[in-house]
């Protein structure tokens, strides 16, 4: 957030169960679930809302152009400003960072953030080879990079299992939480089938049908929440980066972007030192690798040492740096909402309201996404006051 | 975070000015054997040459593009290539005309720590049909299906303007007409000409009471403006469109449950944007079919001395994506010209859903 | 001269209807039209919201309307398509169903438009076998009497909750004049990359611009680029199925760093190279189709490398070099 901006603060959170298919719920309906339960958490309805931004994944999944044209009267919008926003596999935090810049540019006092998508209406495969054939899938085009990764730092390959492991094992804590594997075990993921070499099954996402909503205010919304003992998340520092999909030498493992993003933020909010500063993150991690390689990519971990933080379970719900404590994109993942249930999960970590998954004492919290081949990044960092470092 | 209890953080709004200080188009043509990305290289360049900025001066971008035209899941990650986003850079994009991706720009430079941006709308209709796409941005479940494209609730909403005396078929092509005559002082223009109003009275219809006339052409194109703030705009430009009002508003999706012969959402974003502050000297309305100029005029409330598209509109060439943000520029090159204040306005959606008024004056 | 290429993709969509949409299409497959209430007005077609304020209706607030009802507005489409309900000239038609407050747009097949009039009465021509979509009404016809085309196979025994959607829209696009020298230098088996003049970066793969330097490259631009490379990183992909896809065993995308350059070919496929030989390191070389073949343009490399379908080992030694897994790109 920079100098004059309005301060913008999260006052209400809310997400769908999701499942690998919504069959009960219309698209409208599932993305209104989500919108009401927000809506209740800040204490409002659709007409206190000032203006609307959407964003979800290619309209291809659903075979809805524009869905927010239909959607216009679904989340109350009528006579509002609705937004769209559309950056690859990162447009759930896009989302959330536009909504945020309404907010701060004293645009609107009420946005609702919103984000889908309803992955089994199509096939995300046939989506992502624009219904040609041999599509790589986002695991055919992650997993050199994350062979590459392996071999730069020479973790151990059990180092994937273990997030794995540990991302569903907090998702048995989340009510929401898509993947629910009470049995998970670092021996079934191993044995898991090979689906993209060197990425396993169980340490690949699902496909999900889901929405996550946010309603965000201005500094005068935010104080009022926390007069009635609602605390509310004050985003401290946002930020966007984008780099072009190929050129020799472009390093997909430590993305110039993502860092530029990060100390953005990190400049934004006076962070010096995010591993002793940030007390939980949210981080987007479709395949088990990711938390390694996110961890180094926001230099909460020197640049090799991210696996060390895993294997030494400090990344766990009770560790030193918790890492998704949701469950993760691994948990659950309708690719459009993805991004905005990480930065919402970090706002809920740091409002005390994050239930059976919340981290003790998180004052400060981090939340990124990541899109298309690892060249869109959003990243935001929130904290249950406005000056968390005095 | 150490800026919450500064002096501007209590500020009834922020102070700095925005402007659009430069732009260009590609040609508008029918077809183009040009890929979405070049077409993008080269509107930008063309764009930022004449300000002597080069692409290491952008601070920030936004692109408006929709894949469904372009026929492509993450279409526009490709354009990516086209803004020199190496080193990174801070980039957003909206499946939305240009115009509102001058929207998302507009509000991030309020933040004041940046001072210039790209934005861009692009899009090759040529390449499907109409007739065949547009349906799928209709309700799924009761209109997509029986393949009810944006034509038939044009023609629907034509019918329900004459029906209530709003307009009628000649007025509608006396809007063709001047269209098309003020388009031909425009190189940019794909349609112009001189037309006789009772011979196109004379030909049939496309879909009653709407003839070929009435329909914008089918055009590929790209547009990408330039936005500065404050000083920066001053330097680079002596006389900077200063965007003194922006909004844009929606209404309910399915046109049966909306009163056709009235544009509220035009109505709600105009005042938002203060058009009532003064007087307005051109407005560039993007209205594809004739009676929507008809229609959003009386909701603008323009008065007979405000001089509407004067470029042709999107009567002359339509290419989606980019029209709305043509406008804008067409309203820009007004107060670079020596104008004092204009409008524009861009629309998305059957019958008008959803509309965005932009207000340029020549000072801030 | 600029080539276009057509492509035609078809969408296979399954949409579920959630409580309100369902009921009104399960309520078709038994030749009823429902509305749905919202204060005084009763809406048609029925949403599970108001469309003015959002505000959520309950399935329990659905009436029964029309079936027959009054045009209100309509408009003649003289040349259908193939997405329109009738194959034959026909009116769209705003239609308020008896009981109504609201329109129902949807087809009149009324022969000409001489026929239709505000306020001509319509009645619906069914469909024997209705699936609960809003074309199991094939279109609305003039006067009281609702009609069945073909046998009437009643209603569905079992709620609707689903509805597929399929459309199929074909692209026609330009192939960029560099794709196609790329094409053609590979008939000859030469793979063509471009030098950007700027920063001196080589692209492979018919791209005709510096991302970098944000230029474009034409044909002075154009370099020849060596057959012979190393595998620098892989995948085995395990092939799910979906509509459209081609695979069914395990296939390998290798990334090939050619010999003496900086120019990585990524996600190329593997020519005679079992998935269990690949590895980073192992030399490779160029494999081209036979020459005369057609090269399927929307094929498996997506037509941008032409004749050369692939890589395959050269029989040289494996490189042994820690940095190369981290060329990717």
């Amino acid at each position: 957030m920079s100098s004059g901006s309005e301060p913008a603060a999260i006052v209400g959170v809310g997400q769908t169960h999701h499942k690998s298919r919504r069959q009960d719920v219309s698209f409208g309906g599932l993305v209104r679930e989500a919108v009401f339960r927000a809506l209740d958490d800040a204490q409002m309805t659709l007409a206190d809302i000032d203006a609307v931004v959407i964003g979800k994944a290619p309209d291809i999944f659903e075979g809805v152009m524009k869905p927010e044209l239909y959607l216009s009267d679904a989340l109350g919008a009528v006579g509002k400003p609705m937004f769209r926003v559309h950056t690859a596999g990162s447009v759930g935090g896009t989302t959330a960072i536009v909504a945020a810049s309404h907010v701060q540019a004293r645009k609107h006092e009420r946005v609702l953030a919103v984000a889908f998508e309803k992955q089994s209406e199509g096939n995300a495969q046939f989506a992502l080879g624009s219904g040609k054939g041999a599509s790589l899938g986002a695991g055919g085009a992650f997993a050199p990079f994350i062979r590459a990764y392996i071999q730069r730092s020479g973790a151990p390959e059990h180092i994937g299992w273990k997030v794995a492991v540990k991302d569903r094992q907090n998702a048995l804590k989340n009510p929401y939480a898509h993947l629910r594997i009470a049995d998970i075990s670092i021996e079934k993921v191993k044995e898991s089938p090979m689906l993209w070499d060197p990425l396993r099954y169980l340490e690949s996402c699902p496909s999900s049908d889901g929405a996550c909503a946010v309603v965000l205010t201005n500094e005068e919304g935010g104080k009022a929440a926390a007069a009635d003992g609602r605390t509310p998340a004050w985003i401290l520092g946002t930020s966007s980066r984008s780099e072009p999909p190929s050129f020799p030498g472009r390093d997909p493992v430590r993305p110039a972007a993502c860092v530029q993003a990060a100390w953005d933020v990190y400049g934004q909010v006076g962070i010096t030192n995010p591993r002793e500063q940030i007390d939980v993150a949210e981080l987007y991690v479709p395949f088990s690798w990711h938390e390694a390689i996110w961890l180094e990519g926001h230099d909460i971990a020197a640049v090799g040492d991210g696996w060390k933080m895993i294997d030494a379970d400090e990344t766990a719900l009770t560790g030193s740096f918790p890492v998704n404590p949701s469950g993760g994109v691994l948990s659950s993942n309708p690719i459009g909402a993805s991004g905005l249930l990480r930065f919402a999960e970090a706002a809920n970590q740091v409002r005390g309201a994050a239930g059976e998954h919340q981290v003790e004492g998180a004052n400060v919290a981090l939340a990124m996404a990541y899109g298309a081949n690892s060249q869109y990044f959003s990243t935001w960092v929130v904290a249950n006051s406005l000056q968390p470092f005095g | 975070m150490v800026h919450a209890n500064g002096p501007a953080a209590n500020g009834p709004s922020m102070s700095t000015d925005i402007a659009v200080v430069g732009w260009a188009q590609s040609p508008m043509i029918r077809r183009t054997d040009l890929s979405e990305t070049q077409l993008l290289l080269r509107v930008i360049t063309d764009a930022l040459e004449p300000l002597g900025l080069t692409r290491t001066d952008i601070d920030f971008t936004c692109l408006g593009s929709c894949d469904y035209i372009t026929g492509q899941a993450f279409s526009f990650v490709s354009n990516l290539d086209a803004i020199g986003a190496w080193p990174p850079k801070r980039d957003s994009h909206v499946e939305m005309d240009g115009a509102w991706a001058l929207y998302e720009a507009w509000l991030r430079l309020q933040e004041g720590d940046i001072e210039i941006a790209v934005v861009t709308g692009s899009g090759r209709s040529s390449t499907g049909d109409p007739a065949l796409i547009y349906p799928m941005e209709m309700d799924p479940f009761y209109l997509a299906p029986l393949g009810v494209d944006p034509l038939t609730f044009a023609a629907l909403q034509a019918r329900a303007l004459i029906a209530a005396g709003i307009t009628d078929e000649r007025a509608m092509a006396e809007v063709a007409q001047r269209s098309r005559r003020d388009a031909v002082a425009n190189p940019n223009a794909q349609v112009k000409g001189d037309f006789d109003v009772e011979t196109l009275l004379g030909t049939d219809y496309v879909r009653e009471p709407l003839r070929r006339h009435d329909l914008p052409p089918i055009t590929d194109g790209a547009a990408a403006m330039v936005l500065a703030t404050g000083d920066r705009a001053r330097q680079l430009r002596d006389r900077p469109a200063y965007i003194t009002g922006f909004d844009h508003r929606t209404e309910c999706h399915n046109p049966v449950y909306r009163d056709l012969t009235d544009s509220p959402s035009t109505r709600i974003a105009a005042a938002a944007a203060h058009i009532g502050t003064g007087p307005l000297e051109v407005a560039e309305l993007q209205a594809a079919f004739t009676h929507e100029e008809i229609l959003l005029r009386r909701a603008l409330e323009l008065g007979d001395d405000v001089a509407v598209n004067r470029s042709g509109g999107a009567l002359a060439s339509n290419p989606i994506m980019a029209t709305g943000l043509a406008r804008i520029g067409y309203a820009a090159n007004h107060i670079f010209d020596g104008g004092n204040r204009a409008l524009a306005h861009s629309t998305s959606g059957p019958c008008l859903q959803q509309n965005l008024i932009c207000i340029l004056e020549g000072t801030p | 001269m600029t080539r276009f290429v057509e492509s035609s993709i078809t969408f296979p969509y399954k949409r579920s209807l959630g409580p309100v949409i369902g009921a009104f299409m399960t309520a078709l497959t038994d030749q009823r039209i429902l509305g749905i209430r919202s204060g005084d007005r009763v809406l048609v077609p029925p949403l599970e919201w108001d469309p003015q304020t959002g505000a959520e209706l309950p399935a329990d607030a659905m009436v029964e309307v029309g079936p027959n009802g009054t045009v209100e507005s309509w408009t003649w489409v003289p040349v259908p398509s193939e997405q329109h309900p009738l194959d034959c000239p026909f009116a769209f038609a705003m239609i308020r169903l008896d009981g109504a407050s609201t329109p129902l747009l949807h087809a009149v097949d009324a022969g000409s438009p001489a026929a239709l009039a505000v306020g001509t009465r319509v009645a619906p021509r069914w469909r024997g076998v209705r699936q609960g979509r809003i074309d199991d009404i094939i279109a609305f016809v003039a006067g009281e009497v609702s009609e069945v085309e073909g046998v009437d196979a009643g209603p569905k025994s079992e709620p609707v909750l689903m509805m597929d959607y399929n459309a199929s829209i074909t692209y026609r696009n330009p192939v960029p004049l560099v794709l196609d020298r790329v094409r053609e230098a590979s008939r000859e088996e030469r793979i063509l990359g471009q030098r950007c003049p700027v920063c001196a970066r080589v692209y492979a793969g018919g791209r005709g611009y510096c991302p970098i330097d944000a230029v474009e490259l034409g044909v002075e631009h154009d370099v020849d680029l060596p057959h012979t490379g190393t595998i620098t990183n892989f995948t085995i992909i395990q092939p799910v199925q979906y509509p459209g896809q081609t695979e069914t065993e395990p296939f390998a995308r290798v990334f090939v760093l050619l010999d003496g350059t900086d120019v990585i070919l990524p996600y190329q496929p593997v020519i005679e190279l079992p998935v269990g030989d690949v590895c980073v390191g192992k030399r490779v070389a160029a494999a081209w189709a036979p020459p005369g073949d057609d090269v399927d343009e929307g094929g498996t490399m997506g037509g941008a490398y032409g004749h050369l379908i692939g890589w395959m080992p050269s029989g040289e030694p494996n490189i042994d070099d820690p940095d190369l897994v981290n060329r990717i790109f």
